[in-house]
């Protein structure tokens, strides 16, 4: 009993820390980032049932003294995992829905695109407001900057996140963070690693779909031109704060945003020279 | 007959232009004014009363009407939407998918380096 509940602690432990180094670092998830979000998945929910498992089973064959201690400790674990879990789901459907609202009074339905409205900015910036009544939105920044089959290459990438419901994907690695306690943050890099390349990983996903669709040229220029374009400081407001957490949270988009165009290089090198097969379906 | 959305929208632009609280009244009359459109009152009413509870107007006595002011101007709700999108709101959820995260300054003259050597 004992043994097989240290085999399970080892287990979430494992998963923690060496593996997924192990999965963040490899170069096959670029290949095929769909399969290596089902890992992440997969791990995350292994790991997080692994610890409670062993709390548990330890729980039970321990001496009472020790047991209290295990049993509060899992208890609090598994509130606290499905507590920022709801938490998390419940505000992001509130923000979400504040920001539909805004929306549909302020953007501009752009006839030529159905299902995409414009915001009046110049900042070029594209996305997709997920949920059951979802919105597609541009600025007016996107369209002074890219042509319209870059623009249909961006909107395709937007409308792969909604269609395969991503923001559902990203939530709990984005809860779970969240549960983890700033100090004990260096303890644990797995949490915020598998944040990182979850967030990457469906990007890239949604860029292939994009690729499929509108070819790889068209969407690396889009990248390019919304990289190298527009100042990207918070957007000045009445109650607006403005610290070092804005920038730390910028921090992650470069380099990314090279990786996303290196793939894309490679796709357009290889769909050029095997252009007749590009209509074959994964 | 036009849809509640249009019709907040509508109202909103009126509220925006008038800059100065509203009574429904006179918001009907801005309305009739410039779309020629026979609204009831207690359309406009229902209306203002939808905006309220979305915090979008905020409505205050006035003898014995009631007038409607739009809390933020157009401008500001633009700010608010992009800051949204570009994650630069200090409670960042996974409520967008955004084409190509924010970047500061250093770090996008870093990827333009990098781009066109």
């Amino acid at each position: 009993m004992i043994a097989f509940g240290l085999v399970l602690l080892t287990l979430g432990l494992v998963l923690a820390e060496p593996a997924s180094r192990v999965l963040a670092h490899a170069a096959w998830p670029q290949r095929s980032p769909g399969i290596a979000l089902l890992l992440w998945q997969g791990m995350g929910l292994l790991a997080g049932l692994a610890f409670i498992g062993a709390g548990v089973i330890l729980a039970l064959a321990a001496p009472p003294v020790v047991a209290v201690v295990l049993w509060t400790l899992t208890g609090v674990l598994a509130a606290r995992l499905l507590g920022v879990l709801t938490a998390t789901g419940l505000r992001t459907l509130a923000s979400r829905r504040r920001h539909r609202q805004l929306l549909d009074l302020i953007a501009t339905p752009w006839p030529d695109r159905p299902g995409a409205a414009v915001l009046d900015h110049p900042m070029p910036v594209a996305y997709c407001l997920p949920g059951l009544r979802s919105r597609l939105v541009i600025s007016r920044g996107v369209l002074d900057v890219l042509t319209p089959s870059q623009l249909d290459a961006v909107l395709a990438h937007e409308r792969a996140h909604l269609a395969e419901r991503h923001d559902l994907v990203v939530l709990p690695f984005v809860a779970w963070g969240a549960t983890v306690p700033l100090p004990l943050r260096s303890w644990l890099p797995g949490v915020l690693r598998s944040q990182l390349a979850v967030a990457e990983l469906i990007e890239m996903r949604a860029d292939d779909v994009a690729v499929r669709q509108c070819g790889a040229q068209h969407l690396a220029a889009a990248l390019r031109a919304v990289a190298g374009i527009g100042s990207y400081p918070p957007v000045e407001t009445a109650g607006t704060i403005r610290d070092s957490t804005h920038f730390r949270a910028h921090r992650c988009g470069a380099l990314p945003a090279l990786r996303r165009l290196r793939r894309l290089a490679i796709s357009s090198g290889s769909s050029s020279s095997h252009s007749a097969e590009s209509g074959d379906t994964e | 007959m036009p849809g509640l959305g249009e019709l907040e929208r509508a109202i909103m632009e009126v509220l925006w232009r008038a800059g100065t609280p509203c009574t429904a009244k006179e918001v009907q009359d801005a309305l009739v004014g410039r779309d020629a459109r026979d609204l009831a009152t207690t359309t406009v009413l229902t209306v203002l009363s939808r905006l309220e509870r979305k915090a979008l107007v905020a409505r205050e006595r006035n003898g014995r009407a009631h007038s409607y002011t739009a809390v933020a101007t157009r401008e500001d709700h633009i700010a608010e939407l992009m800051n949204d999108a570009l994650g630069t709101t200090p409670d960042r959820t996974a409520a967008l998918a955004r084409f190509l995260g924010g970047m500061g300054e250093s770090e996008r003259d870093a990827t333009r380096r990098l781009l066109d050597p």
